[in-house]
């Protein structure tokens, strides 16, 4: 068996044998939300399956396999999908803040924009050599460098350095989190 | 964006003003290969395609571009071993980056194993790579980490270490007993904050 899938076994088992915790008020609002489901979808006074979703939370033995229904299918959904980014999550401004007083112009460049030589420009208005820039960055891990003048390519000092100058020149490293749901 | 380039690069190349004609030929045909390799692999292609667009926007040859994308391309199927089909894009990528700072892919695994499959390690990977590009040695800094996702650190506990060890290294500490010394605070503090802990 490949290294990987022995790992990726071993940490579903691990997770599968994690408590299933649920606070006081799960039973409320699981119905809350059942109930409005019956409302959006049915005609009022129709009976159908939420009737008897009613009784699962009068019944902890349903409850629990329900539980273990949802762990098993998000399990199996992390086994047949690809490695993915966050997903839906929306752009999160960021803002960059490099410190240049000598400087003419400033761009910062990054996997969050293709690097773009000119797509996102800092600036310095008013703020004697800080430059910045509030720009929309997707969540996920991103590696980007600011480009001084058009031709130096400088780090950003406050942040992590992104391993490696495969290019003979610094860059950084930036992890946005998403937007929780 | 990327993602369609990397879905039909052969197609893409020629229509993509950011790669067009800046690269020759021999490196396109070396990129596409490496492209295709990755993708029957199941790693992630985005992260190979961004950086190709970091080499051209830098001014990097075609075959130097070819070099790193295959570095990359290395790194992540190690990251991909040992972290397995769970692991994210993103982590990959920050596990990718570590294991190009020097750290062993199976230090990665144990780091993964440990915390279980709802911790995302993007964050601590990334700071894992920081720290060791910085001058910490490997082993100090794979032990800090995982001491610290092992203690329950939160991102932003760990990316507070980051920057206290980055500060301390500028103003001349020795990196090892600059992780040695933060790790301490930092694994303490979490169980300190508990009413921290959970507005998060």
């Amino acid at each position: 068996m490949p290294d990987w899938t022995r790992t990726t076994l071993e940490l579903i088992v691990q997770e599968l044998q994690q408590p299933v915790r649920v606070d006081e008020s799960f039973d409320r609002r699981v119905m809350v939300r059942v109930r409005r489901m019956q409302a959006e979808r049915r005609p009022r006074g129709a009976a159908g399956w939420v009737g008897a979703a009613v009784n699962l939370s009068r019944r902890p033995a349903y409850a629990a396999a329900l539980a273990a229904g949802v762990v098993a299918v998000v399990t199996v959904g992390m086994l047949r999908s690809r490695p993915q980014t966050v997903a839906g999550s929306e752009p999160i401004p960021v803002q960059f803040v490099l410190v240049a007083p000598e400087a003419r112009s400033v761009t910062v460049v990054g996997d969050f924009n293709n690097w773009g030589l000119g797509d996102t420009a800092l600036v310095a208005e008013n703020h004697n050599g800080v430059w910045s820039v509030s720009a929309p960055v997707p969540a996920g891990v991103h590696r980007y460098a600011f480009l001084v003048n058009g031709k130096q390519w400088v780090a950003d000092p406050t942040a992590p350095r992104a391993a490696g100058d495969d290019f003979g020149q610094p860059s950084s490293a930036l992890v946005v989190e998403g937007t929780p749901e | 964006m990327t993602a369609l380039v990397a879905g039909a690069f052969g197609r893409a190349e020629a229509q993509d003003p950011r790669i067009g004609n800046r690269l020759d030929a021999p490196s396109r045909k070396a990129l596409s290969a490496l492209v295709d390799s990755a993708r029957a692999q199941g790693i992630p292609v985005e992260p190979l395609m961004e950086k190709v667009y970091q080499g051209l926007a830098m001014g990097a040859d075609g075959s130097r571009i070819v070099v790193a994308v295959r570095s990359l391309t290395v790194e992540m199927a190690n990251a991909h071993r040992v972290l397995g089909a769970v692991a994210t894009t993103d982590e990959l990528k920050a596990a990718a980056s570590a294991v190009h700072a020097g750290v062993p892919a199976v230090e990665l695994g144990k780091m993964k194993k440990q915390s279980g499959l709802r911790r995302s390690l993007t964050l601590p990977f990334t700071v894992l790579a920081d720290i060791v590009s910085r001058g910490v040695p490997v082993q100090t800094a794979a032990n800090a980490i995982r001491s610290l996702v092992g203690a329950g650190a939160h991102d932003r506990d760990i990316s507070e270490f980051q920057r206290n060890v980055q500060v301390d290294i500028e103003k001349g500490a020795q990196p090892k007993a600059a992780a040695e010394t933060r790790v301490k605070g930092a694994v303490t503090t979490p169980a300190a904050r508990p009413e921290k802990r959970e507005q998060e």
